[in-house]
């Protein structure tokens, strides 16, 4: 909660503001029964209506005051509300960003979703329910025992000596509804749970005619949650009917009291009536107390998760002094991997001592079979891990001592299979960048032979590509994904090329925009591609983690070795995969 | 709506009592001013001292006892009618979850989980508020008006128009802000969707947006958006806000009007303190029930908008199904049960698959001359045969599998290969019916499959699916899933290891410090990939059916233990029909018959040796593996 507050000073002074409003609103709201209680007094008892008119000028006042009061209060909490609580969204999300691979690896997306949605949800609930206002509520309590007091003790003391009952049976039905309520809130999560399961793994459920055992499960939880209801209603019932009962009993005994003090000439009729008026407005606070304590708690719990996530350490970050290289320095475009040793996991080596050097300007195509650890060798290149022996060097600088935004713009990796954001053609191509100018994007487009697919959709760049981009086809994808590079222009180009096979004619222009990507640059190319491998300056393959033949196609076919088998057997057999061989392997290395 | 009614039918003499119980409350609540007046009136108007104070202790003394029974009577109705609305919550939850595990595989690829779920969570939800709280509100308002007004009215009716003069124009605001409220409340819904798709997108593509360093931009996207929804949001609290001042002080302007107007009566002496003091006390009363009458047409609304979601749902029609004439399984009985209306939806709007097979019609005809026809037969030998089988998926119309014409006789292990996309898996769904064929037919035992009873066939056949999906309980759970019963039996224990033993999993499932109760996935641990098909392996095998089916289920586990596994089933298959899918040809070349699937059809069909000596796409694989296996040696 302290934390939460960080986010509410910059809007402090429309916060205290609000909070100030707070004792007007109870002042406003005491004034009305005492003005009753002068009105009876002064005039109506005594068959005087001259100051009538006076009074209920005032008591209107007072009534107005309050209702503006009140929305103004709200308002003003609202606005500190939702603009701090906008200011945690962003933050969240910009600290999302920043967290490294392994968080998202090790996440569930509907998880981290939910912290950045559904929990701050819960905090700006805490607000727009007015469970804040929970202190303030106590001081007008108090407000209204010295009231009382002042008007009359005696007669406070015995309205009030309900008020031990109220205390007793608030703490007796709180404790217990805190733990319907926990109950409650654990249950239907285990539905919730229990059904996105059953949901997604439904075959199987239905393939082992397990339906009934599955419906006996679903059966218990949804008991148990009806249940943990029924005994929070039954709490609840009573606490609101014992405090309804207490309230009018408080009632009766001012009105039992006070009729002998009145009859004694002690005590006003005025004084019993604004008496009867106070005990009505002594029980609203309290009646609401425990919805919004109730708040409070889910709000608690929902802070802590949110900075839970503000919490997790970043890992890969730039260094506090990052090198820069000259422009004109002869390393510029140039890759090195420098015995480095890598593992996901412990001593589960992926690679083992690869060290590899690329000239500025070549094109290296990196060859190997499932589990080579290829892909791996595209990870490190981007810091989205750090190698645990040996260093990679980036134009001439390691990776480690880039800064880590300009060494992802020094290399652009592509992967061919692209994923598609919400948005336009353009936007999916530009990626947002306002310095892609218009001619940048269609000179793109051209030079990746997606012209003539864009001049036929009907709205052309501003095409809405729909979420996983359903609409465009495994050949759009990848011409999209070279577009994307282009745009970019990296000068180093790391490519991991798709795995999809597209027909003959798509195949042909996806070569000849490869051939324009590659063009100028260093590129380090996964292939899958039998072209782009002849056309590299060199292969290197990759085996078991380790680097087991340099040098040209015909070299390495001349060897007759491991790069020879395994040209014969994806690249030779024509271009369509068989079997599973082919499949990408950066999803097992990963896992 | 109607279901509606069904459903609260049930409770129907709870919910009675609680109704009434509910009226009384609010009449012995409407008692209460009336007897503060009394009082109050009693000192005014009585001779003597003694006589005052007596009268006016004896209607206290009234009003505490009141207020001690409608204190019970006020609890009992409460949760008594909150309790019937989480009833009947329960049983419709229920009853769509049987619901819906008898709808087919189809749907599930049709409809995302989210909506599904939020259909048996929010909608239920929604429903379970209008029972509840909305019929508690919609009956108190209406008894608390009869009573107040014509003790009021009875008391000075010039008084009570001016006083009750803020209420209406109340209703009026509440109702008005309580639109405003729902149209906000569905524009935030909307921005948070906004943005979760836009977390979700950044999540899941977070790879693009660190390759290509768009952090800074994206998270200006985020900003730009979060700043729409934060005015979205302080719209929705303007609305918000004012629902709580209004309250406050509308009864508060009848107060006002009692003190000028009735203060100026009773000082003519045409009423009594006491009067006033009943006046207040009504005020007070009809405040919150008027304000809530403004919330429960919303309520009302919503909750109608759910119940009609819902009903969608329930008239979705499992397209496979058991035959005319099998008893529905004593787990799919819903509590209520309602005559299907004509209008039934299917999925997809495609029409239900077509039953061609003559048995099936035959059945049918059966069914329904009968009225009850003999239990359909349970699969005993495990025969497989498909005749003249082609299959589209629903709503395609290209054909995945074309005229596949097949016996497997009983006992009989017959491999299917092919390249990827070739319809293997897709043949495998025909079996237990995850599908059913667009044309032709598939027999198990010499019957058509749609004449058997869905759980006898599926009973009949184990399946080990090419996903691995396991559930997040215990190990033991997910081996013995075929047969929960084994799960807590005496002998369960044994079987439970001697089909893990089979999988080749025992030995992992020994290093896991609770063994057979490790849990599985988010709250447990992570399985690999290989670890998972085997225990779906093992899961199949616990099943103990005729019939024996592989999809591709060895392809994450390494060539040695794959080979182990595959001697240890050999003396499992003996007498089962085998039908399994395999990349790797070692695992197929043992098989009694291999069929080579290439675009849907059938193209070649003998085995190890024959095909090998025919060339072709089998020989082609087989040259392949032998490399791959060469490499993997170096």
């Amino acid at each position: 909660m302290r934390r939460l507050w960080r986010y509410l000073r910059p809007y402090q002074r429309t916060f205290w503001m609000s909070v100030a409003i707070l004792p007007v609103i109870s002042g406003l709201m005491l004034l009305q029964p005492y003005l009753l209680k002068v009105a009876i007094d002064r005039y109506v008892d005594h068959g005087d209506t001259s100051g009538l008119g006076r009074i209920a000028t005032l008591f209107s006042l007072a009534v107005v005051g309050e209702f503006f009061a009140v929305y103004w209060q709200y308002y003003l909490t609202m606005v500190v509300a939702q603009h701090s609580l906008a200011d945690l969204r962003v933050d969240l999300f910009a600290h999302l960003e920043r967290l490294p691979q392994r968080y998202f690896d090790r996440n569930p997306v509907g998880r981290i979703v939910t912290r950045l949605t559904t929990d701050v949800d819960v905090l700006s609930e805490m607000f727009a329910s007015g469970a804040m206002t929970i202190f303030m509520d106590a001081l007008t309590l108090l407000g209204i025992v010295s009231i009382m007091l002042w008007i009359d003790w005696r007669l406070a003391l015995v309205a009030l000596s309900v008020v031990p009952v109220v205390i007793v049976t608030i703490d007796f039905f709180r404790k217990r509804a805190r733990v319907t309520y926990r109950l409650i809130r654990e249950r239907i999560a285990r539905i919730n749970s229990f059904l996105s399961e059953a949901i997604s793994g439904m075959p199987v459920i239905q393939l082992f005619a397990h339906e009934r055992a599955s419906f006996a499960e679903f059966d218990e939880h949804n008991a148990a949650h009806r249940d943990a209801n029924h005994l929070s209603n039954v709490y609840e019932a009573a606490l609101f009917s014992i405090i309804e009962a207490v309230s009018s009993i408080a009632m009766a005994l001012v009105v039992w009291y006070g009729s002998g003090q009145i009859v004694k000439g002690v005590v006003a009729f005025g004084t019993l009536v604004a008496f009867i008026e106070y005990i009505q407005k002594f029980f609203i606070p309290i009646r609401d107390f425990s919805t919004k304590y109730a708040v409070m708690q889910s709000a608690i719990t929902a802070a802590e998760r949110v900075f839970q996530l503000l919490d997790t350490p970043h890992e890969i970050v730039s260094p506090a002094a990052p090198r820069r290289v000259a422009a004109d320095d002869p390393e510029r475009g140039a890759v090195r991997f420098e015995n480095v040793w890598f593992a996901y996991k412990g001593e589960d080596w992926v690679l083992r001592d690869v060290s590899l050097d690329v000239r500025p300007g070549e094109t290296v195509a990196i060859v190997g079979a499932t589990g080579s650890g290829k892909s791996t060798i595209i990870k490190l290149l981007g810091r989205s891990f750090d190698v645990k022996m040996g260093s990679v060097q980036v134009s001439g600088v390691d990776v480690r001592e880039w800064d880590l935004a300009e060494l992802r713009r020094e290399i652009g990796i592509v992967l061919q299979d692209a994923f598609l954001f919400t948005g336009t053609l353009a936007s999916n191509v530009t990626l947002g960048r306002a310095e892609v100018s218009d001619e940048t994007l269609r000179a793109t487009v051209r030079a990746v032979n997606l012209e003539r697919f864009v001049s036929s959709l009907p709205l052309g760049y501003a095409q809405p590509i729909r979420e996983r981009g359903n609409n465009l086809s495994a050949g759009q994808r990848q011409l999209l994904a070279f577009a994307r590079a282009l745009a970019y222009d990296p000068r180093i180009l790391v490519l991991d090329e798709a795995t999809s096979s597209v027909d003959a004619e798509t195949e042909q222009l996806v070569q000849e925009a490869l051939d324009r990507l590659l063009r100028g640059r260093t590129a380090i190319v996964i292939a899958h591609r039998l072209s782009t491998i002849e056309r590299a300056d060199r292969i290197v393959v990759l085996h078991h983690g380790v680097v087991r033949e340099v040098g040209t196609h015909a070299e390495l076919l001349a060897l007759g070795q491991i790069y020879a088998r395994l040209y014969e057997l994806q690249y030779a057999g024509g271009r369509s995969n068989v079997g599973a061989d082919a499949t990408d392997d950066g999803a097992s290395a990963g896992s | 709506m109607r279901r509606l009614w069904s459903y609260l039918a049930r409770y129907r003499m709870r919910y009675l009592a609680g109704c009434l119980c509910l009226i009384a409350t609010a009449s012995l609540a409407m008692a209460i001013p009336v007897l503060l007046k009394r009082a109050v009136d009693s000192i005014q108007s009585s001779p003597d001292v003694a006589t005052g104070a007596r009268s006016a202790g004896f209607y206290a003394a009234i009003v505490i006892g009141i207020a001690l029974v409608q204190g019970v009577v006020r609890t009992f109705s409460r949760f008594v009618i909150f309790n019937v609305g989480r009833d009947v919550e329960y049983d419709l939850r229920n009853d769509l979850f049987r619901h819906l595990e008898r709808l087919p595989w189809p749907f599930y690829q049709s409809r995302p989980t989210g909506d599904l779920m939020s259909r048996l969570v929010n909608d239920i939800s929604a429903v379970r508020m209008l029972l509840g709280p909305g019929v508690l509100n919609v009956l108190n308002t209406p008894v608390y008006y009869l009573y107040a007004v014509s003790i009021m009215v009875s008391i000075d009716p010039l008084l009570t128009v001016a006083a009750l003069a803020p209420y209406p124009v109340m209703l009026l605001v509440v109702k008005h802000y309580s639109r405003r409220l729902m149209e906000g409340t569905l524009r935030v819904q909307e921005g948070l969707a906004e943005m979760s798709t836009l977390i979700q997108e950044n999540v899941s593509g977070i790879h693009v947006v660190k390759a290509y360093v768009r952090e800074q931009s994206e998270v200006e996207r985020f900003r730009a958006m979060n700043v729409r929804f934060r005015d979205v949001a302080l719209e929705l609290g303007k609305a918000r806000g004012m629902i709580a001042p209004v309250i406050r002080s509308v009864s508060a302007l009848g107060i006002l009007v009692v003190l000028w107007l009735g203060g100026r009566h009773v000082a003519r002496g045409i009423l009594t303190i006491g009067d006033l003091v009943a006046f207040m006390g009504y005020l007070h009363l009809l405040a919150w029930p008027t304000m809530a009458l403004g919330w429960m047409l919303s309520i009302l609304q919503r909750g109608r908008a759910a119940m009609k979601r819902l009903e969608e749902l329930f008239s979705v029609e499992p397209d496979i199904a058991d035959p005319a004439g099998v008893p529905t399984p004593d787990w799919a009985v819903t509590t209520v049960s309602l005559p299907v209306g004509a209008s039934a939806a299917t999925i997809n709007g495609q029409a239900a698959a077509p039953h061609d097979g003559v048995q099936a019609g035959a059945a049918h005809a059966n069914g329904s001359a009968n009225g009850h026809r003999a239990a359909p037969p349970a699969v005993a030998r495990g025969d497989v045969e498909l005749r003249h089988v082609s299959f589209a998926y629903p709503g395609s119309k290209k054909l995945v599998l074309e005229d596949i014409d097949v016996h497997v006789p009983a006992g009989a292990t017959v491999a299917i290969v092919g390249r990827a996309g070739a319809g293997k898996t897709s043949l495998l769904h025909l079996l237990p019916r995850l599908f059913d064929p667009t044309s032709g037919t598939v027999r198990i035992d010499g019957r058509d499959v749609r004449e058997y009873a869905l759980a006898d066939l599926r009973r009949a056949i184990a399946f080990v699916p090419q996903d691995p999906f396991l559930f997040s309980t215990s190990l033991r759970a997910n081996v013995a899933f075929a047969r929960p019963e084994l799960e807590h039996a005496a002998d369960g224990e044994a079987l439970v290891r001697e089909a893990a033993g089979w999988a080749a999993v025992a030995g992992d499932i020994a290093t896991f410090p609770r063994g057979y109760d490790t849990m599985v996935g988010e709250r447990g641990i992570t399985l690999s990939g290989g670890q998972k098909q085997r225990v779906t392996l093992a899961r199949a095998l616990l099943a103990d059916a005729p019939i024996l089916i592989l999809d591709d289920a060895l392809s994450s586990v390494d060539t040695q233990t794959e080979e182990h596994i595959l001697h240890a089933l050999e003396e499992r298959r003996r007498g089962r029909t085998c039908i399994l899918v395999a990349h790797r040809l070692s695992t197929v070349q043992d098989a009694d018959l291999i069929l080579v699937l290439d675009e849907g059809r059938i193209v070649a069909r003998g085995d190890h040796a024959s095909l090998l000596a025919q060339g072709g796409l089998y020989a082609d694989l087989f040259q392949r593996q032998r490399l791959t296996a060469e490499l993997e040696a170096i």
